[in-house]
């Protein structure tokens, strides 16, 4: 078994017209047994960057304290925002660092660059190596069943209603087909003037 | 520097509040080759003296206007072995930057590394403070900036400024000189006037170096340029 | 000294923390995951005037088809560019860095870099990890000696070559180098003898795929094209399946409003420092 089905996780992003989504799974898991259906594995970085954590949950919590501490000191140091790429580049570093013993998370990022409100959204392996498509991108124990959803369903220029839409079945239905992620799902839309948080109905099972 | 633990550092405070290596530093770069930064409103000017002090020395062979990265640039006045060091520094720290962040590095970010360092010698034990002031010119984006970084590690952002031999004329020649709307042509213009007012001799593309950054980056321009700029000064 | 730095500066190279962790993981049973792979066709030939690169653009991570159109012809100065097959991440990281070193080598001798020199400073550091930095590179650039092409193995050893290949692909597109090469071609001539070893690779191999990148270096002067060819064009779709707004259940809802900070621009007073004492 690979150890990133110890927990089992669902993490999608996908750009859309002036906005991109972001969406993850809520279920906590220890191989079979489920001991949590209200974990986010999705975290703010900034007003505008939301970075997704799929993987062994240990290494999401370490990962993200880490992350959270170099993008502080970034932020103080160089008295601005952290841009979505510039954090990107931050990820990679960090993932990189441990080349030879590596760290059990596929990050996601999902963003808007500052200034111009530019779509932005990434992926990495649990190396490092940054990923940046122009449509969509998915992690986790559902990635194959997300991949086919998202190739099916995503479409260029949607709207955030449309986006919130296709997003949310994409990851759904995807979960239905695997067993260790799924139990409730959360998904963020970021526009320029806000962000909305939704919590979404799926399967209990 | 753990090894030797009763080794204090060089610059330890005098009676009276004073750090007199710092400014017996401020001294050595008070008695070196003029260096003049002008802020343009699109972009920056570095101009020095380089004078060789025999006919003998081959021209050109030693610069003092030197490229960081490809939007940043920096000139000294002082002691010449001591800034090739902190070129070699800032070079690596930008070099760095851009690989952790994927961005070139800020300018302000580079001064405030470079300064870093020079603070770091003024406390460390074994180590003298740089005999050096660098003027910092860089491109962001949309916008050049000008920065000097004194040996104590302070670091002030100008508009126009002067250090070196002289550098208390040079500045009252620029505050007298200098216009928010300067373009960067007549900055190097300027730069050159404010470089011949204290010029002892003849001067030639020889024996000054100008560098510019813009939109287009940093670049030194060859003496061809400069000869060119020099033509239109009477 | 680094004291003051240390918060930020991490200590430089790989960091081993999770090895011991992560091989008692193993034991257990719970293999590692999968790294992103490029896969991979990538060739490169010398013409007449300079030096061909290409490259497929396909990753994979497994037998899933990770990135579609990812790039894998790096930058490592303007008159050397490298591909990379192998582990993405390796590949990726391997010529960031060797570019950092050549931009200071640049700097600091101020004349531009050699070809020489990009390929000795990466086999070294390849040969330094003894195989464990997964990367197969062909490097191409143009240099004061003329045009020169370098292919380097995983673990280190290198070969100057008028025409290379490396990654899964590197036997189908091997066939077409083979048969189709000869000294001195044109520069039109070695793009399409480029384009059908990278094709050949794409259809052949199952590493390969998408479109095909192509990088020509000249004496002053380089061409990245990407996509040069697009090899495989995705179906149109017939239609489209946008769901009804409101068919997702919605169980709460919080919208976080972003007001846009106004930027307030601080001047502040110069204070310059006494030089005269």
């Amino acid at each position: 078994m690979s150890i990133l089905a110890y927990n089992g996780s669902a993490v999608i992003a996908m750009k859309g017209k002036d906005c991109v989504a972001i969406a993850s799974d809520l279920r906590f898991g220890i191989q079979g047994q489920t001991v949590s259906t209200n974990f986010e594995k999705i975290f703010e970085m900034g007003p505008h960057l939301y970075i997704g954590l799929p993987g062994l949950t240990t290494d999401t919590f370490t990962v993200l304290n880490k992350l959270k501490f170099r993008a502080n000191m970034f932020e103080l140091k160089e008295d601005r925002k952290i841009a979505p790429d510039v954090f990107l580049s931050m990820v990679s570093n960090l993932l990189y660092e441990r080349r030879f013993g590596p760290f059990f998370v596929e990050p996601i990022i999902a963003g808007l660059k500052p200034k111009t409100f530019e779509p932005f959204i990434a992926s990495m392996d649990l190396l490092g190596c940054p990923n940046k498509p122009e449509d969509f991108v998915v992690a986790g124990t559902a990635s194959e069943q997300l991949y086919g959803m998202c190739e099916a369903l995503w479409e260029p220029d949607l709207s955030p209603e449309d986006l919130f839409e296709t997003i949310s079945q994409a990851l759904v239905n995807a979960c239905d087909r695997d067993a260790l992620s799924g139990w409730g799902a959360s998904v963020y839309i970021i526009e320029k003037d806000k962000v909305t948080h939704r919590r979404i109905k799926t399967r209990m099972d | 520097m753990g090894s030797e633990r009763y080794s204090f550092s060089l610059t330890t405070f005098s009676p009276s509040g004073k750090l007199v290596q710092i400014e017996y530093a401020l001294a050595a770069v008070a008695a070196g080759a003029p260096s003049i930064g002008i802020r343009a409103s699109n972009g920056v000017v570095l101009a020095t003296e380089n004078k060789y002090k025999s006919i003998l020395y081959e021209e050109h062979t030693i610069q003092k206007v030197e490229m960081i990265t490809k939007h940043i640039g920096m000139v000294y006045s002082g002691m010449g072995p001591d800034y090739r060091l902190l070129v070699k520094r800032a070079r690596k720290m930008a070099q760095q930057y851009q690989l952790v962040y994927g961005e070139p590095i800020p300018t302000a970010q580079l001064v405030q590394r470079v300064a870093m360092v020079m603070q770091e010698y003024t406390q460390s034990g074994g180590v003298r403070p740089f005999g050096v002031s660098l003027l910092i010119a860089g491109w962001d984006g949309d916008k050049p900036s000008l920065f000097q970084c004194d040996p104590s590690g302070a670091y002030f952002a100008w508009k126009a400024t002067a250090m070196g031999k002289n550098f208390v004329t040079g500045k009252t020649f620029l505050e007298k000189r200098y216009s928010e709307t300067l373009e960067l042509d007549d900055a190097v213009h300027t730069a050159i006037l404010t470089l011949k007012e204290n010029f002892e001799g003849q001067m030639t593309s020889d024996n000054i170096e100008v560098g510019v950054c813009d939109d287009q980056g940093f670049r030194v321009l060859d003496p061809t340029t400069v000869k060119d700029y020099l033509a239109n000064i009477p | 000294m680094a004291g003051v730095l240390a918060t930020e500066r991490t200590l430089p190279g790989f960091s081993f923390e999770n090895c011991k962790r992560n091989s008692t993981l193993l034991q257990q049973g719970f293999k590692p995951p999968t790294a992103q792979k490029t896969g991979t066709t990538i060739v490169g030939i010398v013409y007449r005037d300079g030096v061909i690169l290409g490259a497929d653009t396909r990753a994979t991570e497994g037998s899933t088809v990770a990135d579609k159109n990812c790039s894998k012809i790096h930058f490592l100065a303007d008159n050397i560019y490298c591909c990379g097959a192998g582990t993405a991440a390796d590949t990726e990281m391997t010529t960031m860095t060797i570019m950092s070193q050549l931009e200071l080598h640049r700097l600091n001798t101020g004349r531009p870099v050699r070809v020489s020199t990009a390929k000795q400073l990466l086999k070294q550091l390849l040969f330094r990890y003894q195989g464990h930095i997964g990367a197969a590179l062909v490097v191409g650039g143009v240099d004061v000696t003329g045009p020169l092409l370098y292919s380097i193995h995983p673990h280190g050893s290198s070969e100057c070559l008028p025409f290379t290949t490396m990654g899964s692909g590197s036997l189908a597109a091997m066939t077409v180098l083979e048969s189709s090469w000869k000294p001195d071609l044109t520069e039109e001539e070695g793009k399409v003898i480029v384009r059908n070893a990278i094709a050949a690779g794409i259809f052949n191999d199952l590493g390969s795929g998408s479109n095909v990148d192509v990088c020509i270096i000249r004496k002053g002067s380089v061409d990245y094209i990407r996509p040069f060819d697009i090899a495989n064009l995705k179906g149109q779709k017939q239609n489209n399946y946008r769901f009804r707004r409101g068919t997702t259940g919605v169980l709460s809802t919080r919208i976080i409003p972003l007001v846009t900070e106004s930027e307030e621009i601080k001047k502040t007073e110069v204070e310059s420092m006494d030089t005269s004492a």
